[in-house]
């Protein structure tokens, strides 16, 4: 038998950057193919958000260059803001680090590794340094950037400085990586940044491919999204590590300040409550008869709180140790109060999260990117309004149909997370779930597979629940996907009455003429009845038909207007 | 012996007037030019068909139609083509009128058959949607085919001491020959000169007509036969509704003994609902019934000349089928509800056999003309 000793010898402290070095599957960086996207995806996304943040319409230039076989340098430019010379090695050195990690916000990214990946990704496969050009408004600044791996730390190896006479600003990365390749696929490059321009139609995307040729996703919306704000979290939503390290990172002076001020929907009241939940808990795991235990527990949460207390002999004195609990400073509850206090979160009611940081496209927005891309025929949009999943995560989802015009025959799937495109494993997505249990022929789709049909999903959340780090599917949490279903089928309803009404329109012609048709016989037929001029019959009869088929006209504009 | 069968007074009169059927046509014309000329819907009320609108009439004893209505509007997708078809038709009719020629209905549909403008349609495809417009326009107008000079195929002869003008010719349909007279399929515009008869029988098979006449029935017994040859055709009808009602004949059916002959006598009497519509013109229920019956198997001992009847009887597993099935369907006829037709009819199905006209000449060819008929006749033995 080995000792431990020995066992031990090789026992050594991986660095965050080593460890998804080995690990880059999760990152995104599986196939040629998709490693190409998720590079740049990585890049415009970071893009994106700068210039929301700026409140800067966004001017986002993709380029790609064949290097060699499955060589290429990706050249990402945008117009935002730019990056302060000092934060270079940390934006894109250093993993885990980021403005938004943090902090409960809805953001395209989570972990704040996205483009240090990309970063390490070039380097790896190519050996090179990540070249970074950027000026805030001043001297445009050259910058090589490389992952120490070991340290987890950027480094900058190499640094230039340039005049800026025309005042450009933005941010320019140049990337050298191997062992990708560039397709035309659904997992591409190209479809991927024309579903990033169908949920950003305030961005002007180009994509100047490989062998040259410049595709362009022009800006449909003139209007910059708001950046989503910072959102309290909702005491159902948390658990006990949150609560435990949200204390110890508090300035307030007390546990309840703590409470109060940290989470949303609690208040001095709803402490108050808290404390007599909490001594509840305490008191009926004092019990010894577990019938009887799980008779106090139901009529807890049945918000029995005060009589649960009162079957107790001596209540109040473990009600004003809990008390005494929250008057004590937050970084010393211990990891069981913590517990104790998500614990009985659970047993209590609250109102339902915020939901003002949450940011979706927009109905308006939706229908202006889909038409400004797809050139559909027909469009429309839902948003809806703001749900709660598993207690306390609020989430929205949005949906948009395009139908007709330019759009192929086929039925097409847009997925998207907080407005980033997903392109891989469908199969497994709520999204696609959702919209497979939707009986399309109710709504006029008799063959989806030959109708000209888009339907764009959009779900937005401050914790999107993805199923693995690949961050390509949405678990399908019930909740989600009846709020997806939903979407989908008032939208699809709406679709109905564009077709039905396309229908309707042909059909009103095809009438017409049915009737048109007869006229010379019946004129004829009526001359000889009664002696009067034929034309003359024929005129009386047309002209009545066009009156009538005015006025049914005039009359279906009024009803759908005021539906 | 007093006769049993009495001529009676008249109770219509020739009513034959192409100008009423030239002015109706003419209002309806009109009235839809008005209707489009102030902007609505030009429109034909059509009193509906079939058995949903057909009752019986307890006291005239006669199947009428009924009063219900359906609206065929030229702006309506599924009215336009028969509202046309309609219009065509009416045209159609009127010159036909004028002119004073008549045309089969299959001619009618020849006639406005063609393919309209600017199209691959044609005004009518088929007969089939020819036929029932001019059905149409009999119940809406009020007035009968032969009227409109529109006729069908004509079926049934009448041999007797009868004069008859049609038009410029002048006849004695019982100086014809032994065929008589062919009925026409429009009988409107004749005239009858002299009734020289005392009733009229009608019979169901011209064999058996052919055999009356062979053995001077008519001339013997002062009668006037009328060959339905099967179903009798409405230029049949129509002939034995004038006679009954405009000269007084009474009308004495002669048919099989089976649920058909008795359907032929059902119809001259009662009408059908095909024709409901025009049972006023058409039915004669005051008309009576000479044979066959059952009775007159055993009471003649025709017993070894029946015939089978088709089917599986009420009884046996499956049934009632075929004759069966007819003849409890009759049974159910509110004109059937008298005790003597019940009487008949559950005979026959207990019997489980039919007999013809034709069985009599079992006893000898003589026996028809010599015995049968003027027994029964002149004593009245007649069913209602």
């Amino acid at each position: 038998m080995a000792e431990a000793n020995q066992l031990f010898k090789e026992f050594k402290v991986q660095s965050v950057s080593e460890f998804f070095r080995r690990n880059a599957a999760m990152l995104g960086y599986t196939g040629k193919v998709r490693s190409l996207t998720t590079v740049i995806h990585e890049a415009v996304t970071n893009s994106l958000d700068a210039c929301e943040e700026a409140g800067i319409p966004p001017y986002i230039r993709v380029e790609l260059e064949e290097l060699g076989k499955e060589h290429y340098r990706v050249i990402v430019e945008d117009n935002g803001p730019g990056i302060p010379e000092k934060y270079i090695n940390h934006v894109f050195g250093k993993m885990l680090a980021g403005t938004k990690a943090h902090r409960n916000i809805q953001s395209r990214g989570q972990q704040g590794i996205g483009i240090s990946g990309a970063v390490m990704f070039a380097q790896v496969t190519s050996g090179k340094a990540t070249r970074v050009i950027t000026s805030t408004g001043g001297d445009i600044l050259e910058a090589w950037v490389k992952i120490d791996v070991d340290k987890n730390e950027g480094k900058v190896v190499k640094k230039e400085r340039h005049p800026n006479p025309r005042g450009w600003r933005g941010t320019r990365i140049e990337l050298e990586v191997k062992n990708v390749r560039y397709i035309l696929s659904k997992q591409g490059v190209y479809w991927y940044l024309k579903l990033t321009a169908i949920a950003n139609p305030h961005a002007h995307i180009e994509l100047i491919e490989p062998d040259g040729r410049l595709i362009v996703f022009p800006r449909s919306s003139d209007e910059v999204p708001e950046p989503p704000v910072e959102m309290k979290p909702h005491p159902k939503g948390v658990l006990t590590d949150d609560v435990y390290r949200m204390a110890r990172k508090s300035r307030r002076t007390t546990v309840k300040r703590f409470l109060i001020g940290e989470f949303s929907r609690t208040s001095e009241g709803k402490v108050k409550e808290l404390i007599e939940y909490i001594a509840a808990l305490r008191l009926i795991k004092t019990e010894t008869d577990k019938n009887v235990q799980e008779q106090l527990y139901e009529r807890l949460m049945n918000g029995e709180v005060k009589e649960v207390l009162r079957s107790f002999r001596g209540y109040t004195k473990v009600v004003k140790q809990v008390a005494r609990l929250m008057e004590k400073p937050p970084e010393k509850l211990t990891w069981h109060e913590a517990e104790e206090i998500v614990e009985a979160f659970k047993y209590m009611k609250f109102l339902a999260p915020p939901t003002h940081g949450l940011r979706p496209i927009g109905e308006e927005n939706i229908e202006k990117g889909l038409k400004g891309i797809l050139k559909p025929e027909f469009v429309t949009a839902v948003t809806r309004p703001p749900k709660v999943y598993s207690g306390g995560i609020p989430f929205q989802v949005e949906v948009g149909i395009a139908y007709g015009g330019e759009i192929e025959n086929g039925f097409e799937l847009l997925r998207y997370a907080n407005r980033v495109p997903l392109l891989f494993d469908a199969g497994s997505c709520v999204t696609t779930l959702a919209s497979r249990s939707v009986d399309w022929k109710r709504y006029r789709v008799q063959d989806p597979e030959h109708t000209p049909l888009v339907l764009l999903i959009n779900v937005v959340s401050v914790h999107v629940p993805y199923t693995g780090t690949g961050k390509q599917s949405i678990a399908s949490v019930e909740e989600i996907q009846n709020e997806i279903r939903l979407a989908i089928m008032d939208a699809a309803r709406r679709l109905k009455t564009y077709i039905s009404g396309k229908h309707r329109t042909l059909h009103q012609v095809r009438r017409r003429k049915t009737f048109e048709k007869y006229v010379p016989e019946i004129a004829r037929a009526l001359s000889i009845l009664t002696g009067e001029d034929e034309g003359v019959i024929a005129d009386y009869f047309l002209k009545f038909i066009e009156n009538r088929f005015k006025a049914r006209e005039t009359r279906k504009a009024e009803v759908s207007e005021s539906a | 012996m007093p006769k049993s069968v009495k001529r009676e007074k008249p109770k219509e009169k020739f009513s034959y007037d192409p100008t009423k059927v030239l002015s109706r046509l003419e209002e309806h014309g009109k009235r839809i030019l008005e209707e489009v000329k102030n902007g609505k819907n030009p429109y034909f009320d059509i009193p509906m068909r079939g058995r949903g609108n057909v009752y019986f009439d307890d006291k005239r004893r006669v199947i009428m139609m009924g009063d219900k209505l359906s609206r065929r509007y030229f702006l309506n997708v599924a009215h336009a083509r028969k509202f046309m078809q309609t219009l065509l038709m009416m045209a159609y009719v009127k010159r036909l009128v004028k002119e004073r020629k008549h045309a089969s209905l299959r001619e009618a549909y020849y006639a406005n058959k063609h393919t309209i403008p600017g199209t691959r349609k044609n005004t009518f495809e088929d007969q089939r949607e020819s036929d029932p417009i001019i059905e149409d326009l009999e119940r809406m107008l009020g007035v009968l085919r032969e009227e409109m000079h529109l006729t069908a195929d004509r079926r049934g002869y009448i041999y007797g001491d009868v004069t008859i003008r049609d038009g410029e010719d002048e006849f004695n349909t019982s100086r014809l020959g032994m065929g008589g007279w062919a009925v026409p399929g429009t009988v409107e515009h004749l005239q009858f000169v002299e009734v020289n008869v005392d009733y009229a029988l009608v019979v169901e098979t011209a064999a058996m007509a052919d055999r009356l006449i062979e053995e001077k029935f008519p001339r013997r017994e002062n009668a006037l036969i009328v060959a339905t040859q099967g179903q009798a055709s409405r230029g049949v009808r129509r002939l034995i509704h004038r006679l009954h009602y405009e000269e007084g004949l009474p009308i004495i059916v002669f048919t099989d003994g089976d649920p058909y002959g008795w359907y032929i006598y059902s119809t001259i009497k009662q009408g059908s609902i095909n024709l409901a519509y025009l049972s006023d013109k058409l039915t004669t229920p005051e008309a009576k019934f000479v044979g066959m019956t059952m009775d007159d198997i055993k009471r003649y001992g025709l017993e070894n000349v029946t015939e089978k009847l088709k089917g599986i009887p009420p009884n046996k597993k499956g049934g009632p089928t075929g004759d069966y099935k007819r003849i409890l369907e009759e049974m159910e006829y509110p004109w059937f509800q008298r005790k003597e037709w019940q009487r008949q009819l559950k005979m026959a199905i207990k019997m489980g056999v039919r007999i013809e006209q034709q069985a009599l000449a079992n006893k000898s060819l003589e026996f028809v003309a010599r015995e049968y008929l003027p027994e029964k006749i002149n004593n009245g033995e007649l069913l209602p």
